[in-house]
């Protein structure tokens, strides 16, 4: 019985430290290939901090040489509308 | 048709560590492709694999053009390379993440500050492939304080494991610019090669981490001249065992 409880504690502090650095915050990634194209969303990415999350845009969303490429916190749109 | 080899057996020693040390980072850091704990995280790991990797092959061709390399043609490919010239710390896999981080923040920031130190190499393939290296590195630097921000805030064990990681890479990056009198470095900055000496390539370095350190309150063994303004270690470097050649502790 020691040893399960010894593993769950084991198990529940591994959960408590990977809760720990779990990323809270959304950011929109927005990209454009030309200069004549509009920006559009082309997903997005989870950071605690903008830093990071400039790394992880640019790592993940490298499929194109982009021009431009832009994030927007999602704690940061404002609704205008909403069905 | 012959070529006329490269004769400065310096550059070649540095050359040889800079690409092992790459190499090995690269190695390490693919591990934690698939291990880091956010997805973005491993993503970015992937990325930078890339990145440390590519920087090695970028570095390993030109060991063929010394003179100090066709003793033994074997070593010049990290494939059949015996010989390996990048610190200790890089021996065996990393522990953790927190090893991850504290590589990419202490290590790769110190082999970034020689290559800025290179952008106008007398040297030409190195002042080339430093400019392309210290422009890739800038997004390696910012995942590299994101994590440690990450790590230190979230306290408790987390923290203190980064702690640890930091502290056991500590003494042998500061070591790997070399003393203030080594031969190697003074070549190369005779030479034109790069820029500074050991202290201030050290000092450079250090005003690069310490303001992040200092601000997450991470205490590490440095001082700071407020007279000249300039950062050193804060007590002896552990040279004893420290071989100028393979510019790693553990040689002795």
């Amino acid at each position: 019985m020691t040893s399960i409880k010894a593993g769950a504690a084991q198990a529940t502090g591994e959960r408590g430290r990977r809760e720990a650095l779990n990323e809270s915050r959304v950011w929109h990634v927005f990209a454009r290939r030309k200069y004549e194209e509009p920006l559009h969303e082309i997903g997005n990415v989870m950071a605690d901090d903008v830093e990071l999350a400039q790394v992880y845009a640019r790592s993940i969303y490298d499929e194109f040489s982009w021009v431009e490429m832009v994030l927007v916190p999602r704690d940061a749109i404002v609704t205008v509308i909403a069905s | 048709m012959a070529t006329t080899l490269v004769d400065n057996a310096a550059l070649f020693t540095i050359l040889s560590s800079l690409a092992d040390n790459k190499q090995t980072i690269g190695r390490r850091y693919a591990f934690w492709c698939n291990g880091a704990p956010a997805l973005e995280a491993a993503v970015a790991a992937a990325a930078m694999t890339q990145d440390e990797l590519g920087h090695a092959r970028t570095l390993y061709p030109l060991l063929a053009d010394f003179a100090q390399g066709q003793a033994d043609l074997s070593q010049l490919d990290p494939m059949t390379r015996t010989l390996h010239h990048h610190l200790s710390y890089l021996d065996h896999d990393f522990r953790g993440w927190s090893d991850f981080v504290a590589t990419n923040f202490l290590l790769d920031t110190a082999l970034t500050t020689f290559f800025e130190a290179a952008q106008n190499s007398s040297y030409e393939p190195l002042r080339q492939r430093s400019r392309k290296i210290v422009q890739e590195e800038r997004v390696h630097f910012m995942h590299a304080e994101g994590w440690v921000r990450r790590l230190a805030k979230a306290g408790g064990a987390v923290r203190a494991t980064l702690i640890a990681s930091l502290q056991r890479l500590w003494d042998e990056t500061l070591c790997w610019f070399g003393p203030q009198d080594d031969p190697i470095m003074l070549r190369l900055y005779n030479e034109g090669i790069i820029d500074a000496m050991p202290d201030e390539l050290r000092h450079r370095y250090l005003r690069k981490i310490m303001p992040i350190l200092n601000e997450l309150n991470i205490d590490v063994p440095v001082a700071f001249d407020a007279t000249t303004k300039r950062w050193m270690p804060g007590q002896s470097l552990p040279w004893e065992t420290w071989g100028v050649l393979a510019r790693r502790t553990g040689e002795t």
